[in-house]
């Protein structure tokens, strides 16, 4: 494999380290910018809807213009995590693909049958039931999918994050809608945002 | 060999990305994987035809072992190198 003899070991490990540093950084998929992007629409779109209903007394929903900052930074999520996922597995075929597949008509699925949920009984439960299929559902959903996903992919942080998706989602079961909102952002968008700090150290300690 | 153990296990890179990220000529390319694949190292698969056709190239579990036991190797030189402060060849 060594090829010049002349090479050093210390040259030879050096040829190494820099063909992997870059191999990763072309062809391994940049999870913590993933998990950021998603985490700010947590954090941000939510927490733009929590603070419209915070003094609403009786609770009425999040204003118009929250709903649309979640619509516009998820917009933007998804624009960006597709640029790049597809940028990166260029070239790629294989068994990832097939996961990645799964992973996304899993989360398609779901989620449409959610909106189908939530269309259905709007106006038959209580708002705090329908507070709970609109705001900690689509949580619910994104927890599932990535245990699914780290169970394909054999990943342990995204195992912790969609355990702790699935756990935030279960509460919110109790909480109160403008609390759900609150829960939600905090503990579900804190939770994408320390997963990609987490995953920022195990990618440099990996290179 | 480095670029394609990147891969999870069951995928494959296609020549053309592969010579894009080595920077190197088709021929030259060529030459390189002709070798491992006689070692044994490499597995490439061509698919369609014409405009479809298609290179693809991934490591098999022998080359993959093969540049364990290689890292592995130079890893151990380095520490009893450093262990005794001298400079490996």
């Amino acid at each position: 494999m060594l090829e010049n003899q002349d090479m050093s070991v210390q040259e030879a490990a050096a040829v190494v380290r820099d063909a992997h540093a870059r191999a990763r950084r072309e062809l391994v998929i940049c999870a913590p910018l993933v998990y950021a992007a998603w985490g700010l629409v947590w954090l941000l779109g939510y927490g733009a809807m929590w603070v419209s209903v915070r003094g609403q007394h009786p609770y009425i929903g999040p204003s118009g213009a929250s709903i649309a900052t979640v619509l516009g930074l998820a917009a933007l999520a998804v624009a960006a995590v597709v640029v790049i996922i597809s940028k990166t597995v260029a070239g790629i075929d294989g068994q990832s693909v097939r996961y990645r597949s799964i992973i996304l008509r899993t989360y398609s699925t779901g989620y449409l049958i959610l909106i189908c949920v939530q269309v259905a009984i709007k106006s038959s439960v209580s708002t705090r039931t329908f507070a709970f299929a609109a705001f900690a559902a689509p949580l619910l959903l994104a927890g599932l999918t990535y245990v699914l996903a780290s169970a394909l992919g054999r990943n342990r942080a995204t195992f912790a994050l969609g355990a702790w998706l699935v756990i935030v989602a279960a509460i919110c079961a109790w909480q109160a809608p403008a609390t759900i909102l609150a829960t939600c952002a905090l503990a579900g968008g804190g939770a994408f945002l320390l997963t990609a700090v987490i995953e920022t150290g195990l990618h440099a300690h990996a290179s | 060999m480095v670029t394609l153990a990147t891969l999870r296990d069951g995928d494959n890179l296609s020549f053309t990305r592969l010579q894009e990220l080595l920077e190197l000529t088709p021929g030259n390319l060529l030459t390189h994987l002709r070798k491992l694949e006689d070692a044994g190292y490499v597995t490439t698969v061509k698919s369609g035809s014409g405009v479809n056709a298609r290179t693809s190239v991934s490591l098999s579990p022998v080359g993959r072992k093969a540049l364990d036991n290689y890292t592995a190797v130079l890893r151990q030189l380095l520490d009893s190198a450093s262990s005794n402060g001298t400079s490996p060849h």
